[in-house]
């Protein structure tokens, strides 16, 4: 089922910081939402999950860095079986482990707390706690700005496998359009708190319209990188 | 474990043997005969010399420093406090009747505390900055300024000789208890309700709780299981720094509202230099302290498992 949005907007202190914007996200589609640091890329993903879910959709969130998404005092069990909970669903009902094994975390000792986890493990347990129940989308804020390049790359490879056979769609929000560009054939820019562009990836990175996008896809070194 | 264990014993041993000798060394030297004052205090009357340099010769003041330390020490190693200076009778069964008066006491105070400190620390953070919260932060700081034994006295003129409630003086019965236990209770919750609040407010700015309630749980569980926990690490810290409080406060009170308590106990003995009285308080403070201590470390490790782990 398409996903369809309008007329999202925020005002934070007296200042619009996001103008009214409408979207339409299809199931399985894989967008990326790009833009500068303080375009309101965020903020529209925030106000986007806020609306959808009290719509009654699944709307899964992965922020930008495991210490915005764990509790240090609580151990990884306790986070799983709060995010079943909070679905509605009896604990140890989801496929954890075939999750874990897809995400490849299945060797992480689920009573430890976060920080007996690496990084990019506790990172993509987030991941697969926000695929617990099937999301009609998920929302990926900077998913990898906190891994370094190797494990930012496999984590999205696996990501990737994980979502393939299913019909979540994907907003992948960041600065970074070398990210965006294998990763998502949808592209989404955004400047002062408008989208100002939207496109197939190829099409603006190869002919951008705006300001915006131009001054993205000049740095186009960036997609040297390996994710 | 072990060298947890070690350290605990090691830092038991230095405050014990550094409070006892500081003690020791304080009433040796103070101005003034320790001799006369002990047969001041036996006599009650003034006394001749020769009375005096009895007194001197029997209880030991003749020895040297260390001598006498020593004496007094010996004995505490098979857990023997001694004898009085003053009353010649053996210093536990004194010392276990203050006790049964102070610690009560003691735990009272900090129920009293605890009492209001927690739920005007909730009230409070209801809504950060509203008139509530502005009027507990106000009546903490007062309650911070307010000294024991003012609070005592204003707490006397007003229940029990203009109201004629409660009673003042003596300990006779448990409503003897209720003006000390509000003296030092309200200092107690006056600097628990400020820890309490900024600990809250603190807890509730953690990184990762927007993405917990975007995950769709409740407040009351984020309150519970999040909030909290992160709120009491402060908390139990400030726990220990109470107990000082408590313990210094409990020696004022006890002699404000005239109760028979360790407080008035440690004043009778260091003005009548009983040097087994004074040095036996000293001793089981300590050893209070290295306990809550004790406590609160391991309180420490369970609320926050991050300390005194390997692989953090």
């Amino acid at each position: 089922m398409t996903l369809n949005v309008t007329g999202l907007s925020a005002v934070r202190s007296g200042r619009t910081i996001l103008h009214p914007t409408t979207l339409e996200i299809p199931p399985r589609s894989r967008i990326g939402l790009v833009g500068a640091s303080g375009s309101g890329k965020s903020t529209l993903g925030h106000v986007l999950i806020d609306d959808l879910r009290a719509r009654g959709y699944n709307v899964a969130h992965v922020p930008q860095s495991p210490d915005e998404a764990l509790d240090p005092l609580r151990s990884m069990a306790f986070h799983w079986r709060e995010a079943e909970m909070a679905l509605g669903l009896a604990t140890g009902s989801t496929d954890r482990v075939g999750l874990f094994r897809a995400l490849k975390i299945e060797g992480g000792d689920m009573r430890k707390r976060p920080w007996g986890w690496s990084r990019g493990m506790q990172q993509r347990f987030v991941i697969a706690m926000a695929l617990i129940g099937a999301p009609d989308l998920i929302v990926l804020d900077e998913p990898t700005s906190a891994l370094d390049p190797v494990v930012a790359a496999t984590t999205m490879d696996l990501l990737s496998v994980t979502l393939k056979d299913r019909n979540t769609a994907m907003l992948l929000i960041t600065h970074d359009l070398g990210l965006a560009a294998r990763r998502v054939d949808t592209l989404m820019v955004m400047d002062e708190g408008r989208l100002v562009e939207r496109g197939r990836t190829e099409d603006i990175l190869e002919n951008p319209q705006t300001r915006a996008a131009k001054s993205l896809s000049a740095h186009r070194s960036w997609l040297a990188l390996p994710c | 474990m072990i060298k947890a264990v070690c350290g605990l014993l090691l830092r038991a041993f230095v405050v014990l043997s550094g409070a006892t000798i500081l003690t020791f060394a304080l009433l040796w030297n103070a101005p003034g005969d320790p001799a006369q004052a002990i047969a001041m205090a036996r006599f009650d009357a003034l006394l001749t010399d020769e009375v005096v340099d009895q007194v001197r010769q029997e209880v030991g003041l003749d020895r040297s420093f260390w001598q006498a330390f020593w004496a007094w020490l010996g004995p505490l190693l098979t857990l023997d406090l001694g004898f009085s200076a003053v009353t010649g009778r053996p210093v536990w069964p004194d010392l276990a009747a203050a006790i049964s008066y102070t610690f009560p006491l003691a735990f009272s105070s900090l129920a009293v505390g605890l009492a209001v400190s927690v739920p005007l620390a909730l009230l409070a953070t209801k809504r950060p900055g509203g008139w509530m919260d502005r009027l507990a932060v106000a009546a903490a700081s007062l309650g911070n300024a307010i000294p024991a034994y003012w609070l005592g006295l204003i707490l006397i003129l007003l229940f029990s000789v203009k109201l004629a409630w409660l009673p003042a003086l003596g300990a006779s019965t448990p409503a003897h208890a209720i003006l000390p236990a509000l003296t030092l209770g309200l200092g107690v919750a006056a600097s628990l309700t400020r820890i309490i609040r900024s600990g809250i407010l603190e807890a509730r700015g953690q990184p990762f709780l927007p993405a917990f309630r975007r995950r769709g749980i409740v407040e009351k569980s984020i309150g519970r299981d999040h909030v909290a926990p992160h709120a009491a690490i402060p908390v139990v810290t400030v726990l220990g720094l109470e107990l000082a409080f408590l313990l210094e406060g409990l020696v004022l009170v006890e002699v404000i509202f005239g109760r028979p308590g360790l407080g008035t106990f440690l004043v009778q003995a260091i003005l009548a230099r009983d040097f087994a009285h004074v040095q036996a308080v000293v001793v089981l403070t300590a050893l209070v302290f290295v306990a809550v201590n004790l406590a609160i470390d391991l309180t420490y490790r369970i609320v926050d498992p991050r300390i005194g782990e390997s692989d953090a």
